[in-house]
Protein backbone atom coordinates (compact mmCIF):
# COMPACT_ATOMS: atom_id res chain seq x y z
CA UNK A 1 0.00 0.00 0.00
CA UNK A 2 1.33 3.56 -0.87
CA UNK A 3 1.99 5.87 2.23
CA UNK A 4 1.90 9.60 1.71
CA UNK A 5 2.73 10.05 -1.72
CA UNK A 6 3.56 13.62 -2.71
CA UNK A 7 0.40 15.96 -3.69
CA UNK A 8 1.94 17.08 -6.86
CA UNK A 9 2.92 14.59 -9.78
CA UNK A 10 6.13 13.76 -10.00
CA UNK A 11 8.19 16.71 -12.55
CA UNK A 12 6.86 16.93 -16.26
CA UNK A 13 8.71 17.83 -19.49
CA UNK A 14 7.75 21.33 -18.44
CA UNK A 15 9.92 21.18 -15.06
CA UNK A 16 12.88 19.54 -17.15
CA UNK A 17 12.98 22.38 -19.60
CA UNK A 18 12.63 25.10 -16.49
CA UNK A 19 15.64 22.94 -15.06
CA UNK A 20 17.64 23.31 -18.15
CA UNK A 21 17.07 27.00 -18.26
CA UNK A 22 17.70 27.45 -14.85
CA UNK A 23 20.92 25.87 -14.82
CA UNK A 24 22.16 27.51 -17.73
CA UNK A 25 21.17 31.07 -16.13
CA UNK A 26 23.21 30.34 -13.39
CA UNK A 27 25.96 28.76 -15.66
CA UNK A 28 26.49 32.12 -17.07
CA UNK A 29 25.59 34.26 -14.04
CA UNK A 30 28.45 32.24 -11.94
CA UNK A 31 30.82 32.62 -15.07
CA UNK A 32 30.75 35.26 -15.17
CA UNK A 33 31.21 36.19 -11.39
CA UNK A 34 34.23 34.44 -11.07
CA UNK A 35 35.88 35.42 -14.76
CA UNK A 36 34.94 39.37 -12.99
CA UNK A 37 36.50 37.54 -9.86
CA UNK A 38 39.95 36.40 -11.64
CA UNK A 39 40.08 39.95 -13.69
CA UNK A 40 40.50 41.86 -10.53
CA UNK A 41 42.78 39.31 -8.80
CA UNK A 42 44.87 39.55 -11.85
CA UNK A 43 44.67 43.70 -11.82
CA UNK A 44 45.47 43.16 -7.94
CA UNK A 45 48.59 41.17 -9.02
CA UNK A 46 49.70 43.43 -11.78
CA UNK A 47 49.31 46.76 -9.21
CA UNK A 48 50.72 45.18 -6.54
CA UNK A 49 53.63 44.06 -8.37
CA UNK A 50 54.46 47.50 -9.77
CA UNK A 51 53.73 49.24 -6.50
CA UNK A 52 56.90 50.91 -5.06
CA UNK A 53 57.93 50.46 -8.03
CA UNK A 54 59.98 53.60 -9.97
CA UNK A 55 60.97 53.74 -13.46
CA UNK A 56 63.35 56.60 -14.10
CA UNK A 57 64.64 57.36 -17.78
CA UNK A 58 67.65 59.45 -18.25
CA UNK A 59 67.31 61.99 -21.06
CA UNK A 60 70.50 63.78 -21.23
CA UNK A 61 74.26 62.84 -21.49
CA UNK A 62 75.77 59.54 -20.37
CA UNK A 63 77.39 60.37 -17.40
CA UNK A 64 73.89 61.72 -16.01
CA UNK A 65 73.20 58.26 -15.65
CA UNK A 66 75.24 57.52 -12.67
CA UNK A 67 74.76 60.91 -11.15
CA UNK A 68 70.98 60.21 -11.39
CA UNK A 69 71.58 56.75 -9.53
CA UNK A 70 73.57 58.46 -6.84
CA UNK A 71 70.99 61.40 -6.17
CA UNK A 72 68.10 58.81 -6.52
CA UNK A 73 69.75 56.41 -3.72
CA UNK A 74 70.00 59.15 -0.96
CA UNK A 75 66.45 60.78 -1.76
CA UNK A 76 64.61 59.92 1.44
CA UNK A 77 61.75 56.94 1.29
CA UNK A 78 64.54 55.70 -1.73
CA UNK A 79 65.34 51.58 -0.65
CA UNK A 80 67.64 50.55 -3.50
CA UNK A 81 67.96 52.37 -6.95
CA UNK A 82 70.57 50.87 -10.61
CA UNK A 83 71.17 51.31 -13.61
CA UNK A 84 69.55 49.05 -16.33
CA UNK A 85 72.61 47.08 -18.85
CA UNK A 86 71.63 46.64 -21.78
CA UNK A 87 70.91 43.11 -21.65
CA UNK A 88 68.25 43.84 -18.77
CA UNK A 89 66.75 46.89 -21.04
CA UNK A 90 67.05 44.24 -23.97
CA UNK A 91 64.99 41.67 -21.76
CA UNK A 92 62.59 44.52 -21.06
CA UNK A 93 62.09 44.98 -24.71
CA UNK A 94 61.68 41.48 -25.99
CA UNK A 95 58.07 41.27 -26.04
CA UNK A 96 57.84 43.95 -28.55
CA UNK A 97 61.25 43.54 -30.48
CA UNK A 98 61.31 39.53 -30.09
CA UNK A 99 63.40 36.86 -29.51
CA UNK A 100 66.08 38.02 -32.42
CA UNK A 101 68.33 39.92 -30.55
CA UNK A 102 68.45 43.41 -30.83
CA UNK A 103 71.41 45.89 -33.52
CA UNK A 104 74.41 46.62 -31.53
CA UNK A 105 74.14 49.56 -32.76
CA UNK A 106 70.70 50.70 -31.71
CA UNK A 107 70.56 53.20 -28.82
CA UNK A 108 68.61 51.68 -25.99
CA UNK A 109 66.82 53.59 -23.63
CA UNK A 110 69.02 54.44 -20.49
CA UNK A 111 66.94 53.46 -17.40
CA UNK A 112 67.20 53.57 -13.82
CA UNK A 113 65.07 51.08 -11.92
CA UNK A 114 64.20 52.40 -7.92
CA UNK A 115 62.26 51.11 -5.25
CA UNK A 116 60.70 52.69 -2.16
CA UNK A 117 58.12 53.40 -0.52
CA UNK A 118 54.85 54.88 -1.92
CA UNK A 119 55.35 58.86 -2.65
CA UNK A 120 58.73 58.70 -3.16
CA UNK A 121 58.30 59.26 -7.11
CA UNK A 122 57.30 62.70 -6.48
CA UNK A 123 60.38 63.30 -4.38
CA UNK A 124 62.62 61.95 -6.90
CA UNK A 125 61.82 63.85 -9.55
CA UNK A 126 62.65 66.95 -7.44
CA UNK A 127 65.52 65.91 -6.19
CA UNK A 128 66.54 65.00 -10.86
CA UNK A 129 64.96 68.94 -11.53
CA UNK A 130 66.92 70.29 -8.47
CA UNK A 131 70.17 68.86 -10.05
CA UNK A 132 69.37 69.96 -13.58
CA UNK A 133 69.18 66.30 -14.87
CA UNK A 134 67.21 65.80 -17.38
CA UNK A 135 64.75 63.01 -16.71
CA UNK A 136 61.59 60.98 -16.60
CA UNK A 137 59.61 60.02 -13.73
CA UNK A 138 57.43 56.80 -13.90
CA UNK A 139 55.82 55.35 -10.52
CA UNK A 140 53.33 53.11 -12.78
CA UNK A 141 50.25 55.18 -11.27
CA UNK A 142 48.90 56.36 -14.69
CA UNK A 143 49.24 52.54 -15.44
CA UNK A 144 47.70 51.27 -12.39
CA UNK A 145 44.99 53.36 -12.49
CA UNK A 146 44.23 52.45 -16.19
CA UNK A 147 44.20 48.71 -15.25
CA UNK A 148 41.60 49.72 -12.26
CA UNK A 149 39.77 51.34 -14.62
CA UNK A 150 39.37 47.92 -16.69
CA UNK A 151 38.88 45.94 -14.13
CA UNK A 152 36.38 48.11 -12.23
CA UNK A 153 34.66 48.55 -15.97
CA UNK A 154 34.97 44.39 -16.28
CA UNK A 155 33.42 44.21 -12.58
CA UNK A 156 30.51 46.45 -13.35
CA UNK A 157 29.50 44.85 -16.57
CA UNK A 158 30.02 41.44 -14.84
CA UNK A 159 27.41 42.47 -12.02
CA UNK A 160 24.84 44.02 -14.69
CA UNK A 161 25.00 40.51 -16.15
CA UNK A 162 24.37 38.92 -12.98
CA UNK A 163 21.61 41.41 -12.46
CA UNK A 164 20.62 40.85 -15.54
CA UNK A 165 20.19 37.00 -15.53
CA UNK A 166 18.76 36.86 -11.78
CA UNK A 167 16.24 38.75 -13.16
CA UNK A 168 15.67 36.69 -15.79
CA UNK A 169 15.88 33.65 -14.10
CA UNK A 170 13.14 34.91 -11.62
CA UNK A 171 10.90 35.44 -14.26
CA UNK A 172 11.17 32.16 -16.16
CA UNK A 173 11.19 30.55 -12.92
CA UNK A 174 7.23 32.45 -12.48
CA UNK A 175 6.62 32.11 -15.74
CA UNK A 176 7.48 27.83 -15.43
CA UNK A 177 5.72 28.14 -12.20
CA UNK A 178 2.06 29.17 -13.78
CA UNK A 179 2.37 27.13 -16.36
CA UNK A 180 2.58 24.47 -14.06
CA UNK A 181 -0.06 25.98 -11.95
CA UNK A 182 -2.36 26.19 -14.45
CA UNK A 183 -1.31 22.38 -15.19
CA UNK A 184 -2.12 21.66 -11.92
CA UNK A 185 -5.20 23.56 -11.39
CA UNK A 186 -7.13 20.70 -10.88
CA UNK A 187 -5.47 19.80 -8.08
CA UNK A 188 -4.93 23.39 -6.71
CA UNK A 189 -8.92 23.99 -6.76
CA UNK A 190 -9.46 20.43 -5.01
CA UNK A 191 -6.92 21.71 -1.79
CA UNK A 192 -8.37 24.60 -2.00
CA UNK A 193 -12.19 23.86 -1.57
CA UNK A 194 -10.75 20.72 1.02
CA UNK A 195 -9.98 22.83 2.75
CA UNK A 196 -6.35 23.80 2.63
CA UNK A 197 -5.37 27.35 3.43
CA UNK A 198 -3.14 29.40 1.16
CA UNK A 199 0.17 28.35 2.79
CA UNK A 200 -0.21 24.92 2.64
CA UNK A 201 -0.68 24.75 -1.14
CA UNK A 202 2.00 27.65 -1.72
CA UNK A 203 4.44 25.42 -0.05
CA UNK A 204 3.59 22.28 -2.02
CA UNK A 205 4.77 24.47 -5.03
CA UNK A 206 7.27 26.11 -3.02
CA UNK A 207 9.21 22.41 -1.83
CA UNK A 208 9.20 21.49 -5.49
CA UNK A 209 10.65 24.40 -7.02
CA UNK A 210 13.81 24.95 -3.97
CA UNK A 211 14.90 21.50 -5.14
CA UNK A 212 14.49 22.31 -8.56
CA UNK A 213 16.57 25.70 -8.18
CA UNK A 214 18.63 24.50 -5.83
CA UNK A 215 19.58 21.13 -8.29
CA UNK A 216 19.89 23.03 -11.08
CA UNK A 217 21.93 26.13 -9.75
CA UNK A 218 24.41 23.64 -8.40
CA UNK A 219 25.01 22.20 -11.70
CA UNK A 220 25.20 25.00 -13.61
CA UNK A 221 27.92 26.69 -10.88
CA UNK A 222 30.17 23.04 -11.12
CA UNK A 223 29.51 23.33 -15.03
CA UNK A 224 30.54 27.06 -14.87
CA UNK A 225 33.60 26.62 -12.35
CA UNK A 226 34.80 24.04 -14.52
CA UNK A 227 34.48 26.19 -17.77
CA UNK A 228 36.26 28.84 -16.94
CA UNK A 229 39.07 26.71 -15.20
CA UNK A 230 39.19 25.12 -18.56
CA UNK A 231 39.63 27.83 -20.30
CA UNK A 232 42.14 29.76 -18.19
CA UNK A 233 44.13 26.37 -18.15
CA UNK A 234 43.96 26.20 -21.71
CA UNK A 235 44.79 29.81 -22.84
CA UNK A 236 47.79 29.29 -19.91
CA UNK A 237 49.42 26.60 -21.98
CA UNK A 238 49.54 28.77 -25.31
CA UNK A 239 50.82 31.98 -24.01
CA UNK A 240 54.30 32.94 -22.88
CA UNK A 241 52.44 35.99 -20.57
CA UNK A 242 50.65 33.69 -18.60
CA UNK A 243 51.52 35.83 -15.73
CA UNK A 244 49.23 38.52 -17.49
CA UNK A 245 46.32 36.60 -17.54
CA UNK A 246 43.63 36.17 -14.84
CA UNK A 247 44.10 33.50 -12.28
CA UNK A 248 41.35 30.81 -11.31
CA UNK A 249 41.63 29.90 -7.60
CA UNK A 250 39.11 28.31 -4.90
CA UNK A 251 39.13 31.69 -2.84
CA UNK A 252 36.79 32.46 -0.31
CA UNK A 253 34.75 34.78 -3.16
CA UNK A 254 35.10 32.06 -5.18
CA UNK A 255 33.67 29.51 -2.91
CA UNK A 256 31.27 32.27 -2.02
CA UNK A 257 30.45 32.63 -5.43
CA UNK A 258 29.43 29.00 -5.98
CA UNK A 259 28.25 27.89 -3.10
CA UNK A 260 25.88 30.94 -2.77
CA UNK A 261 24.39 30.23 -6.40
CA UNK A 262 22.64 27.65 -6.49
CA UNK A 263 20.94 28.83 -3.06
CA UNK A 264 20.26 32.02 -4.62
CA UNK A 265 18.33 30.11 -7.30
CA UNK A 266 16.57 27.86 -5.14
CA UNK A 267 15.42 31.21 -2.93
CA UNK A 268 14.30 32.43 -6.41
CA UNK A 269 12.49 29.69 -7.41
CA UNK A 270 10.94 29.41 -4.10
CA UNK A 271 9.99 33.30 -4.10
CA UNK A 272 8.18 32.76 -7.70
CA UNK A 273 6.97 30.03 -6.96
CA UNK A 274 5.36 31.75 -3.51
CA UNK A 275 4.61 34.85 -5.58
CA UNK A 276 2.73 32.96 -8.42
CA UNK A 277 0.64 30.71 -6.56
CA UNK A 278 -0.73 32.94 -4.45
CA UNK A 279 -1.62 35.03 -6.72
CA UNK A 280 -3.55 32.04 -8.94
CA UNK A 281 -5.23 31.43 -5.71
CA UNK A 282 -6.31 34.89 -4.72
CA UNK A 283 -8.36 34.38 -7.96
CA UNK A 284 -10.34 31.42 -6.12
CA UNK A 285 -12.84 32.00 -3.59
CA UNK B 1 -40.12 34.61 -2.36
CA UNK B 2 -40.95 32.56 0.89
CA UNK B 3 -38.04 30.88 2.88
CA UNK B 4 -38.65 27.00 2.44
CA UNK B 5 -37.15 25.81 5.71
CA UNK B 6 -37.16 22.13 6.81
CA UNK B 7 -35.58 23.05 10.16
CA UNK B 8 -36.65 24.20 13.56
CA UNK B 9 -33.20 24.10 14.71
CA UNK B 10 -30.08 26.30 14.05
CA UNK B 11 -29.42 25.38 10.38
CA UNK B 12 -26.52 23.73 8.78
CA UNK B 13 -26.78 25.91 5.74
CA UNK B 14 -28.71 28.66 5.09
CA UNK B 15 -29.44 30.66 2.07
CA UNK B 16 -31.32 34.03 2.71
CA UNK B 17 -32.76 35.65 -0.93
CA UNK B 18 -29.29 34.35 -2.46
CA UNK B 19 -28.68 35.42 -6.39
CA UNK B 20 -25.57 35.21 -8.66
CA UNK B 21 -25.16 36.57 -11.98
CA UNK B 22 -22.63 36.92 -14.25
CA UNK B 23 -23.77 40.66 -15.11
CA UNK B 24 -26.86 42.59 -16.14
CA UNK B 25 -29.46 40.16 -17.58
CA UNK B 26 -27.60 36.90 -16.90
CA UNK B 27 -28.87 35.54 -13.49
CA UNK B 28 -27.66 31.81 -12.94
CA UNK B 29 -29.73 32.17 -9.47
CA UNK B 30 -32.11 34.68 -8.69
CA UNK B 31 -33.53 34.92 -4.89
CA UNK B 32 -33.18 31.79 -3.68
CA UNK B 33 -33.52 30.98 0.07
CA UNK B 34 -33.50 27.83 1.56
CA UNK B 35 -32.08 26.52 5.23
CA UNK B 36 -30.90 22.32 6.02
CA UNK B 37 -31.42 21.33 9.60
CA UNK B 38 -28.86 19.14 11.43
CA UNK B 39 -29.27 15.36 10.43
CA UNK B 40 -31.43 16.60 8.19
CA UNK B 41 -30.93 14.65 4.23
CA UNK B 42 -32.59 16.17 1.31
CA UNK B 43 -32.39 15.71 -2.13
CA UNK B 44 -32.34 19.07 -4.77
CA UNK B 45 -33.82 18.20 -7.90
CA UNK B 46 -34.84 20.26 -11.05
CA UNK B 47 -34.43 20.13 -14.81
CA UNK B 48 -30.62 20.07 -16.79
CA UNK B 49 -29.46 24.39 -16.15
CA UNK B 50 -31.81 25.13 -13.22
CA UNK B 51 -28.82 25.83 -11.30
CA UNK B 52 -28.28 22.77 -9.15
CA UNK B 53 -24.64 22.25 -9.02
CA UNK B 54 -24.23 26.45 -9.25
CA UNK B 55 -26.29 26.13 -5.74
CA UNK B 56 -24.11 23.12 -4.69
CA UNK B 57 -20.96 25.58 -5.36
CA UNK B 58 -22.13 28.55 -3.42
CA UNK B 59 -22.68 26.35 -0.74
CA UNK B 60 -19.66 24.66 -0.31
CA UNK B 61 -18.07 27.74 -0.67
CA UNK B 62 -16.42 27.22 -4.63
CA UNK B 63 -18.90 31.18 -5.37
CA UNK B 64 -19.54 33.90 -3.38
CA UNK B 65 -22.83 35.38 -4.10
CA UNK B 66 -23.67 38.55 -5.72
CA UNK B 67 -26.77 39.21 -3.95
CA UNK B 68 -27.84 37.94 -0.47
CA UNK B 69 -26.19 35.93 2.51
CA UNK B 70 -25.20 32.54 2.57
CA UNK B 71 -24.53 30.91 6.44
CA UNK B 72 -22.95 27.75 7.42
CA UNK B 73 -23.14 26.28 10.41
CA UNK B 74 -24.66 29.85 12.06
CA UNK B 75 -21.68 31.86 9.83
CA UNK B 76 -22.32 34.59 8.15
CA UNK B 77 -20.17 33.76 5.15
CA UNK B 78 -20.28 36.72 3.40
CA UNK B 79 -18.72 38.80 5.91
CA UNK B 80 -15.38 36.49 6.50
CA UNK B 81 -11.90 37.34 4.64
CA UNK B 82 -11.04 34.33 2.70
CA UNK B 83 -8.19 32.89 4.64
CA UNK B 84 -11.19 32.56 7.65
CA UNK B 85 -13.31 30.04 4.63
CA UNK B 86 -10.77 27.37 4.60
CA UNK B 87 -12.03 26.12 8.24
CA UNK B 88 -16.07 25.88 7.57
CA UNK B 89 -14.63 24.17 4.07
CA UNK B 90 -13.05 21.47 7.02
CA UNK B 91 -16.69 20.80 7.99
CA UNK B 92 -17.87 20.03 4.44
CA UNK B 93 -17.21 17.08 2.80
CA UNK B 94 -17.62 16.82 -0.87
CA UNK B 95 -18.70 14.45 -3.69
CA UNK B 96 -17.89 16.49 -7.18
CA UNK B 97 -20.08 15.05 -10.24
CA UNK B 98 -16.92 14.46 -11.71
CA UNK B 99 -15.58 13.02 -9.13
CA UNK B 100 -12.24 14.91 -8.95
CA UNK B 101 -10.12 12.20 -7.56
CA UNK B 102 -6.09 12.98 -8.51
CA UNK B 103 -5.15 10.63 -10.87
CA UNK B 104 -1.11 10.26 -9.40
CA UNK B 105 -2.57 8.74 -6.22
CA UNK B 106 -3.66 5.60 -4.95
CA UNK B 107 -7.45 4.93 -3.93
CA UNK B 108 -6.22 4.80 -0.15
CA UNK B 109 -4.11 8.64 -0.78
CA UNK B 110 -7.20 10.25 -2.67
CA UNK B 111 -9.36 9.65 0.60
CA UNK B 112 -6.34 10.39 3.35
CA UNK B 113 -6.48 13.73 1.16
CA UNK B 114 -8.59 15.71 3.87
CA UNK B 115 -6.67 14.51 6.34
CA UNK B 116 -3.64 15.30 5.26
CA UNK B 117 -4.83 18.62 4.82
CA UNK B 118 -6.11 18.85 8.20
CA UNK B 119 -2.41 18.24 9.36
CA UNK B 120 -3.02 14.35 10.81
CA UNK B 121 -0.27 12.31 11.15
CA UNK B 122 -0.69 9.33 8.70
CA UNK B 123 -0.16 6.83 11.43
CA UNK B 124 -3.44 8.41 13.14
CA UNK B 125 -5.45 7.57 10.37
CA UNK B 126 -4.17 4.95 8.59
CA UNK B 127 -6.58 1.92 9.77
CA UNK B 128 -9.60 4.21 9.36
CA UNK B 129 -8.96 4.68 6.43
CA UNK B 130 -8.21 1.44 4.90
CA UNK B 131 -11.63 0.44 6.72
CA UNK B 132 -13.22 2.86 4.93
CA UNK B 133 -12.01 2.12 1.65
CA UNK B 134 -13.64 -1.64 2.87
CA UNK B 135 -16.98 -0.23 4.13
CA UNK B 136 -17.72 1.03 0.20
CA UNK B 137 -16.54 -2.28 -1.26
CA UNK B 138 -12.79 -0.92 -2.14
CA UNK B 139 -10.67 -3.11 0.49
CA UNK B 140 -8.78 -4.75 -1.95
CA UNK B 141 -8.09 -1.16 -4.02
CA UNK B 142 -6.21 0.37 -1.90
CA UNK B 143 -3.49 0.74 -3.84
CA UNK B 144 -5.44 1.07 -7.10
CA UNK B 145 -4.67 4.04 -9.34
CA UNK B 146 -7.79 6.11 -10.78
CA UNK B 147 -7.35 5.18 -14.21
CA UNK B 148 -7.61 1.65 -12.98
CA UNK B 149 -10.95 2.12 -11.50
CA UNK B 150 -14.45 1.44 -12.98
CA UNK B 151 -16.84 4.36 -12.96
CA UNK B 152 -18.82 2.74 -10.05
CA UNK B 153 -15.80 2.33 -7.78
CA UNK B 154 -14.23 5.79 -8.46
CA UNK B 155 -17.28 7.17 -7.17
CA UNK B 156 -17.02 4.90 -4.07
CA UNK B 157 -13.61 6.40 -3.63
CA UNK B 158 -15.17 10.09 -4.10
CA UNK B 159 -17.73 9.70 -1.57
CA UNK B 160 -15.09 7.79 1.35
CA UNK B 161 -13.06 11.02 0.97
CA UNK B 162 -15.91 13.43 0.93
CA UNK B 163 -17.03 11.28 4.87
CA UNK B 164 -13.36 10.37 5.78
CA UNK B 165 -13.19 13.82 8.16
CA UNK B 166 -16.35 13.36 9.55
CA UNK B 167 -17.81 16.18 7.73
CA UNK B 168 -20.85 18.30 9.38
CA UNK B 169 -22.01 18.98 5.97
CA UNK B 170 -21.84 16.63 3.22
CA UNK B 171 -22.95 17.73 -0.18
CA UNK B 172 -23.01 15.61 -3.32
CA UNK B 173 -23.47 16.24 -6.94
CA UNK B 174 -25.41 14.00 -8.91
CA UNK B 175 -23.74 11.21 -7.16
CA UNK B 176 -25.43 8.38 -8.83
CA UNK B 177 -24.83 9.70 -12.36
CA UNK B 178 -22.66 7.62 -13.42
CA UNK B 179 -23.90 4.49 -12.16
CA UNK B 180 -26.52 2.03 -12.62
CA UNK B 181 -29.68 1.63 -10.96
CA UNK B 182 -28.30 -1.43 -8.34
CA UNK B 183 -25.24 0.97 -8.03
CA UNK B 184 -27.03 4.29 -7.42
CA UNK B 185 -29.06 2.66 -4.86
CA UNK B 186 -25.77 0.76 -2.83
CA UNK B 187 -24.62 4.53 -2.84
CA UNK B 188 -27.90 5.98 -1.54
CA UNK B 189 -27.46 3.54 1.28
CA UNK B 190 -24.14 4.83 2.02
CA UNK B 191 -25.43 8.15 2.96
CA UNK B 192 -28.51 6.59 4.73
CA UNK B 193 -26.24 5.21 6.96
CA UNK B 194 -23.66 7.59 7.41
CA UNK B 195 -26.55 10.20 8.14
CA UNK B 196 -28.42 8.26 10.61
CA UNK B 197 -24.85 7.04 11.94
CA UNK B 198 -22.55 10.19 12.29
CA UNK B 199 -25.84 12.46 12.03
CA UNK B 200 -24.19 14.00 8.88
CA UNK B 201 -26.59 16.72 7.18
CA UNK B 202 -26.76 15.72 3.75
CA UNK B 203 -27.70 17.58 0.16
CA UNK B 204 -27.67 15.68 -2.82
CA UNK B 205 -28.35 17.11 -6.22
CA UNK B 206 -30.30 14.47 -8.45
CA UNK B 207 -31.97 13.80 -11.52
CA UNK B 208 -32.58 10.08 -10.91
CA UNK B 209 -36.29 10.58 -9.66
CA UNK B 210 -37.35 6.84 -8.87
CA UNK B 211 -34.41 7.23 -6.14
CA UNK B 212 -36.11 10.44 -5.35
CA UNK B 213 -39.30 8.39 -4.78
CA UNK B 214 -38.09 5.46 -3.10
CA UNK B 215 -35.78 7.37 -0.17
CA UNK B 216 -38.71 9.85 0.97
CA UNK B 217 -36.41 12.88 2.16
CA UNK B 218 -36.80 15.64 2.18
CA UNK B 219 -37.38 17.26 -1.60
CA UNK B 220 -36.25 20.59 -2.92
CA UNK B 221 -37.12 21.35 -6.41
CA UNK B 222 -34.70 24.25 -8.25
CA UNK B 223 -36.38 25.70 -11.52
CA UNK B 224 -36.42 29.16 -13.03
CA UNK B 225 -34.08 30.68 -10.24
CA UNK B 226 -36.37 29.30 -7.56
CA UNK B 227 -36.20 27.01 -4.41
CA UNK B 228 -39.66 25.02 -3.74
CA UNK B 229 -40.95 22.24 -1.65
CA UNK B 230 -41.98 19.30 -2.95
CA UNK B 231 -44.33 17.41 -1.10
CA UNK B 232 -43.92 13.85 -0.12
CA UNK B 233 -47.26 13.25 1.56
CA UNK B 234 -48.81 11.16 -1.21
CA UNK B 235 -51.82 12.65 -0.59
CA UNK B 236 -50.18 16.12 -1.55
CA UNK B 237 -48.84 14.50 -5.27
CA UNK B 238 -45.62 12.23 -5.29
CA UNK B 239 -41.98 14.51 -6.20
Amino acid sequence: MSRAAPLLPREDAREAALFFVVCALCFLAVFSGLVARAAYAAADAWTSEVAGEITIRVRGPEADTQRAVDIIVNTSGIASAHALTRAESEELLKPWLGTAGIPAGLQLPRLIAAEGAAGAGDAVATALRQANINATVDNHETWSADAKRATDTIGLIALSAVALLGATGIAVIAFATHATMLARRDIVELLHLSGAKDDFIAGLFERRFLMLGVQAGALGALLAFGAAAFILFAVRQTDEQAWLLPQLSLSLADGLILGLSPLIAGAAAMFAANMTVKRSLSDMV
Amino acid sequence: MPEYDVSTDEPVLRLDRVGLSYGPKSDVLADVSLSLRPGSMTFLTGPSGAGKSTLLRLAYLALRPTAGRVSLFGVETNRLRRRDLAPLRRRIGVVFQEFRLLDHLSAYDNVALPLRIMGRPEASYRQDVADLLGWVGLGDRLDARPATLSGGEKQRVAIARAVVGKPDLLIADEPTGNVDEEMGERLYRLFRELNRRLKTTVLIATHDMALVRRAKNDVLRLAEGMVVRVPLDPRDGQP
